[in-house]
């Protein structure tokens, strides 16, 4: 039973990920800069638990508004750059956030050991869950809290005027413009909420893995944020969460048995997904 | 909506592949690996995987493992991908603990290796831990000192300390006229840069060597100029490479461009391996690099043998898979395991406490020592890369 | 004073493989209008498939093994075409993007596959000759990378601008729906711009991988990193803007390892990509 727990924390924690990317599309800007609010999370998540003694939930709440504050700032700049170039330059944002960890030590003495993360060897021990007692199931349930109140906020706005309002400046800017729609005000709050997401996402993936370092926040990570609403259509929230269980329950941990050929479907079966569905698992919204 | 219920179902399906084994007539014991076996370093796992069933063949041949009880049961293997990815790792390690392997061998990457650990109970009958409580006994992942993290830890790899200690040592003796070295180390690769700062650059030192300083690439890096020249201009006499086979080949390529050659080239223990051979074998010649695996003696020949008979290559990384086998049938018999699924956590528990009581291993080379917290003190030779080949260069047995 | 000189100008001349990869990468976007993501590993697979020619003969000289490159790189490219772009409708820009990252895990894949993920040495033209001068010395393979970019730069420019097929293309990059009622076939204008981006590619692998003299499933990522940012700093579509915005990216890279280590050189490049992106969005030859 703990092997699915695992596997629940897992796609929880993507979920998330994949959710922070969800309501930056919407908005119709693809934004490959979610690994590194996920990073900005989990470092500080870390840095609270590991180095300051915080307990888990303020240390979240922490890296969700450090998320959001970052991700915020970057989406200023964000409005003056559109399409193709949005996406390299939070492709380039999100290598430097990374390269800016791989550079960054922190560490204090902790008896006679010295904790904190130590730019390229990366945090290790964070070990909040196991050092408090929290079996796999409790901290499986303590993720999916997260899971479903972001994903409970996102189908929220998706039934308000915020929602409509968003996926207004997403299909046509000039149009949403026309009516009175404020872009700025729209597409900076969308990467915020993003952001804020992303860092509760990543403060969790953290303290699971017990040990992060600046690779694990690579320009892959930042390709499944997105590849997770894209593969699961933007028409709802159920759409992303699909699309982790299809590509880290089936994908990654189905086929596994398949040995090899894993990785070699992995790639084709992304591809084939795209030109038999090309507006997701779960279709476009109509109107 | 169908498409989702089938995905989710197919899902959890196939993940509930538990590894059961078919044949429920014979008594078997399960030891599960797992390693990279997909990626740039899956030749490490398809090696590790060779070497752990030729291991298993030979002792199921010998009869198999005696169980507590006195009847035999035959050794069962199985090999998880975990893709060098520390999630994966994760995953697999919990997978394992729900089957029914008593111990698990692996990972092959020190970058799955410490959060791996890390999720472990760290103390043994620690109630308050709630950290998995399943043996690891890791056959490749190197990077220094990580067994510690967990006492359910325990790994067969070689102190690269001690080995690059006895290196210099045995190099200042050898050519008393060599009294410089330079560095040349992956600043982005744990292990590689563990290398350098904490071991060849400490033991040189230790050594009497006077050390010039160190260039720094990162591990896709492809473009050496800068680096070499700093080389040049520091003409060290021997120049000490902490880096994979990619860029160690980038780098010695530039270096034949810039008429750049040291009097002596040291490299990093897993850099002792095929693939620079393939990548730059003219390039590469001369190396020295210690290592705890050469075809020396009959044992060692006879496990390459067999590991080859299953595709795979034998190294010091595999060759340490090959051992792990022996030694856990050793502990498995001296605990006396029951060999009972129903018995299952308190089989696992007897493995571990064999595990940490040992003080000596048998291996390829010799008698491995086992340290106070649970890592190796393997025997090792030097190897030169002559002609296309690792040849062993002076062994200190 | 000389070091750093140097030091520049071997970023230079390293920078020239970044141009050539970044010729291809500024042509699709800019005439397709899409990003492919799978453009770096296309290219390196298409070096990949030139050592094919290694393997039927031993002992093939150096430019036969480029060629077989070149035109595997051309036989991926269309391959690329099909599974990312021939079917994916128009309206869905997203889909195609995911798909070309498929593209890219799956590439990898199999090269990682079909060698078992070692390095495979590559062989190379003039990699022995460094021209010197005094101090200083030039290699002489990069030279060769650059020239080849600059004649395949006139060799486009010669196509869009001089042939019909040229005249298609800018035709249907700037208003589609009017080349077609011209008579323009779309899709097969899209799939020859395809090939002939593949082909480029595939002589930018083959070229690449002799500079570094190693071909290693390792190069892919970053050099897709430094193609997208080459594209941007040379401005979308604008070819020799690719290649001076690939020569600037290497030697601002190899300044900046100079100046701040290896450690926080990509961390500046980034910020380089961010100044263009705030002061001049258009690339270098923007009017702006």
């Amino acid at each position: 039973m703990d092997f699915y727990y695992g596997m629940a924390q897992l796609i929880g924690v993507h979920t998330l990920l994949g959710l922070s990317a969800y309501i930056v599309l919407l908005t119709g800007q693809v934004s490959m800069a979610q690994a590194a609010f996920f990073a900005i999370g989990a470092y500080t998540a870390g840095m609270l638990t590991v180095l300051a003694g915080w307990h888990i939930v303020p240390a979240l709440g922490a890296s969700s508004i450090l998320g959001a504050a970052s991700a915020c700032a970057v989406g200023f700049p964000a409005l003056r750059v559109k399409g193709l170039m949005l996406v390299i330059a939070t492709l380039a944002f999100g290598e430097g956030v990374r390269l800016f960890f791989f550079n960054f030590d922190y560490q204090i003495a902790k008896g006679n050991i010295k904790v904190g993360p130590l730019g390229g060897e990366g945090f290790r021990q964070i070990r909040f869950f196991p050092e408090n007692g929290w079996t796999t199931f409790d901290v499986m349930l303590f993720i999916w809290v997260f899971a479903l109140l972001a994903m409970a906020v996102l189908w929220w706005f998706d039934r308000s005027r915020y929602g409509a309002v968003l996926r207004a400046v997403g299909e046509d800017e000039l149009a949403a413009q026309s009516v009175g729609v404020n872009l700025t005000a729209v597409k900076v709050s969308a990467m915020t909420v993003g952001g804020a997401i992303a860092g509760v996402g990543g403060g969790l993936y953290a303290h699971y893995t017990t040990h992060i370092e600046h690779s694990s926040f690579n320009v892959l990570v930042a390709t499944f944020a997105i590849a997770y609403p894209i593969v699961g259509g933007l028409s709802n929230v159920f759409g992303t969460l699909a699309a982790v269980i299809f590509v880290q329950a089936f994908l990654v941990e189905g086929l596994r048995d398949l040995g090899d050929w894993r990785n070699l479907l992995f790639g084709a079966l992304i591809v084939l997904a795209m030109n038999l569905r090309p507006h997701g698992l779960f279709g476009r919204r109509h109107a | 909506m169908k498409t989702i219920a089938l995905a989710v179902a197919a899902a959890f399906a196939a993940a509930a592949y538990t590894g059961s084994d078919a044949l429920a007539q014979e008594k078997t014991v399960r030891i599960s690996g797992f390693g990279a076996k997909t990626g740039v370093i899956r030749l490490f796992g398809i090696n590790s995987e060779a070497a752990m069933l030729a291991a298993a063949e030979v002792i199921n041949k010998q009869g198999g493992v005696t169980l507590a009880d006195g009847s035999k049961a035959k050794i069962v293997v199985d090999f998880l991908d975990d893709r060098c990815n520390a999630e994966e790792g994760i995953s697999v390690i919990r997978r394992i603990y729900g089957s029914d392997a008593v111990v698990a061998v692996g990972p092959t990457c020190s970058n799955v290796a410490e959060p791996l650990y890390g999720i472990l109970q760290k103390r043994v009958d620690d109630k308050g831990d709630s950290g998995l409580q399943m043996p690891v006994f890791t056959d490749v992942a190197i990077k220094g000192g990580l067994a510690k993290i967990s006492e359910w830890s325990f790994r067969n790899v070689p102190s690269e300390w001690t080995m690059y200690s006895s290196l210099y040592y045995w190099l200042k003796a050898k050519h008393p006229n060599l009294k410089t070295v330079y560095g040349g180390v992956e600043e982005d690769f744990a292990h590689s840069r563990a290398s350098w700062y904490a071991v060849m650059k400490d033991r040189a030192l230790a050594n009497g060597y006077e050390v010039m300083g160190e260039s720094k690439w990162l591990l896709n890096d492809s473009n050496f100029s800068t680096q070499v020249r700093e080389m040049k201009k520091a003409n060290a006499d021997i120049l000490s490479v902490a880096a994979h086979p990619f860029t160690t080949c980038g780098l010695l390529k530039e270096m034949k461009r810039q008429g750049y050659k040291p009097k002596l080239l040291v490299g990093l223990t897993s850099t002792s391996s095929m693939e620079v051979m393939q990548g730059c074998p003219k390039d590469v010649e001369g190396m020295i690099i210690p290592t705890s695996y050469a075809p020396v003696n009959k044992e060692a020949k006879f496990a390459a043998d067999q590991t080859a008979k299953y595709k795979g290559s034998a190294d010091l990384h595999s060759m340490a898979a090959w051992e792990n086998m022996f030694i856990l049938k050793q502990v498995m018999e001296s605990e006396r395991i029951s060999g009972d699924k129903s018995q299952l956590q308190a089989d696992r528990r007897k493995i571990r406490d064999g595990l940490a009581k040992l003080k000596e291993t048998k291996g390829l080379l010799g008698v491995t020592k086992r340290t106070e917290d649970r890592e190796a003190d393997k025997p090792y030779l030097f190897v030169q890369a002559q002609k296309g080949e690792w040849k062993v260069l002076h062994n200190p047995l | 004073m000389l070091d750093f000189l140097q030091v520049v100008v071997d970023g230079l001349l390293f920078g020239a493989t970044y141009a050539l990869i970044g010729i291809g990468f500024t042509l699709v976007f800019g005439v397709m209008h899409k990003i492919n993501m799978s453009y770096a590993a296309a290219s390196i697979g298409g070096a990949y498939l030139g050592l094919l020619v290694l393997k039927v003969m031993a002992g093939a000289p150096a430019w036969l093994v480029f060629l077989c490159g070149f035109l595997g790189g051309g036989a991926l490219g269309y391959v690329v075409y099909l599974a990312c772009f021939h079917f994916i409708p128009y309206s869905s820009p997203l889909a195609t993007l995911m798909s070309t990252v498929g593209m890219l895990l799956l590439i990898d894949e199999i090269i990682v596959h079909a060698t078992e993920g070692r390095p495979l040495n590559y062989p190379a033209m003039f990699d022995d000759v460094m021209l010197r001068a005094g101090e200083f010395s030039l290699r002489g393979d990069l030279l060769l990378v650059f020239g080849v970019s600059v004649a395949c730069m006139a060799g486009l420019l010669i196509l869009l601008y001089r042939t019909k097929l040229g005249l298609a293309t800018r035709a249907v990059s700037q208003q589609p729906t009017a080349a077609q009622l011209c008579g323009i076939r779309i899709a097969r204008v899209n799939a020859v711009t395809f090939v002939i981006t593949g082909l480029l590619g595939g002589i930018a692998g083959a070229l690449i991988g002799a500079s570094v003299g190693t071909l290693s499933p390792l190069l892919t990522l970053p050099l897709t990193v430094k193609g997208l940012i080459v594209t941007v700093i040379g401005g979308l579509g604008n070819v020799p803007g690719a290649i001076i915005a690939g020569l600037l990216v290497g030697a601002f890279e190899n300044v900046f390892q100079l100046w701040r280590g290896v450690t926080e050189r990509d961390l500046y490049v980034m910020l380089l990509l961010f100044v263009f992106l705030v002061f001049r969005p258009g690339g270098l030859f923007s009017k702006s």
